[in-house]
């Protein structure tokens, strides 16, 4: 399978932040997505990989192409079956952090990307989607 | 990436620094060590941190950075971020990160400028 189409990685430890990063920066070139877009996906895709890290431990990263009505675009779902998130509107709030960081994380991954989804359960574990188009030419 | 493929590089009485492309955060901590013991051991004026071969800039790299530059600052220097590409400019600035007391440049030549400018007017 090309790595546009799609792949996985486990997030296990601090390394596997990079490797996410290669990856999805790969994928992100191969679908058709010029440099400062392939930026704005791998930064995202840094913090969130990051947040599973620091907060659950382990977890993973799924990517893949979708195709929308009238264009395509990456799709990232990062799974972890951590902790949860308790308030997910305080953790969108920019500079919001229980883990002494920035805060910026989450709200900066939202705004670097065009859709975001998060469902959470305390005790179970998060999932956050998230998806960037190409713009038509 | 191996760790040790930092090195602090000094030229005249400023450090430089370039940061590799693909950066872990066990890298970008053992920079911050290494730039603070060089400017203990050597009479530095401040530190340039060419950052032109880094394609992803994200919370962790910049706040390790603010804070390096913070300590520098602490110990009598300045830092220069040299080389941010128009790419990580644009991203850095969506995602809301701020590099505090770090001055920048657009490369390492004009960052050099900037500490001479800067220790005259210390004068």
């Amino acid at each position: 399978m090309a790595v546009a189409d799609g792949g996985s990685i486990r997030i296990d430890s601090e390394g596997d932040i990079v490797s996410v990063r290669m990856s999805i920066r790969d994928a992100a070139k191969a679908i058709g997505f010029g440099v400062t877009e392939v930026t704005r996906i791998v930064t995202a895709a840094s913090e969130l990989t990051r947040n599973i890290y620091l907060y659950a431990g382990s977890g993973q990263v799924c990517w893949r192409r979708v195709h929308g009505p009238r264009t395509q675009g990456i799709e990232l779902v990062f799974e972890d079956q951590g902790p949860g998130i308790e308030d997910v509107d305080q953790a969108m709030e920019k500079g919001y952090s229980t883990s002494g960081g920035l805060g910026l994380g989450l709200p900066g991954a939202k705004r670097l990307m065009d859709e975001m989804e998060i469902e959470t359960e305390v005790g179970k574990g998060t999932v956050v989607t998230v998806r960037k188009w190409l713009r038509r030419r | 990436m191996a760790v040790e493929d930092i090195s602090v590089v000094r030229v005249r009485d400023v450090l430089l620094v370039t940061v590799p492309t693909h950066p872990d955060d066990a890298t970008v901590s053992v920079l911050q060590e290494k730039v603070l013991e060089a400017m203990a051991r050597h009479e530095s004026k401040g530190l340039v941190l060419d950052i032109s071969a880094v394609e992803i800039f994200d919370s962790f790299f910049a706040r390790t950075v603010a804070e390096t530059a913070q300590m520098v600052r602490l110990m009598g220097g300045q830092t220069v971020i040299a080389g941010m590409r128009p790419s990580v400019a644009i991203t850095t600035t969506q995602l809301g990160l701020t590099l505090g007391e770090a001055f920048t440049a657009l490369d390492v030549d004009r960052a050099l400028d900037k500490l001479s400018e800067q220790s005259l007017g210390e004068l």
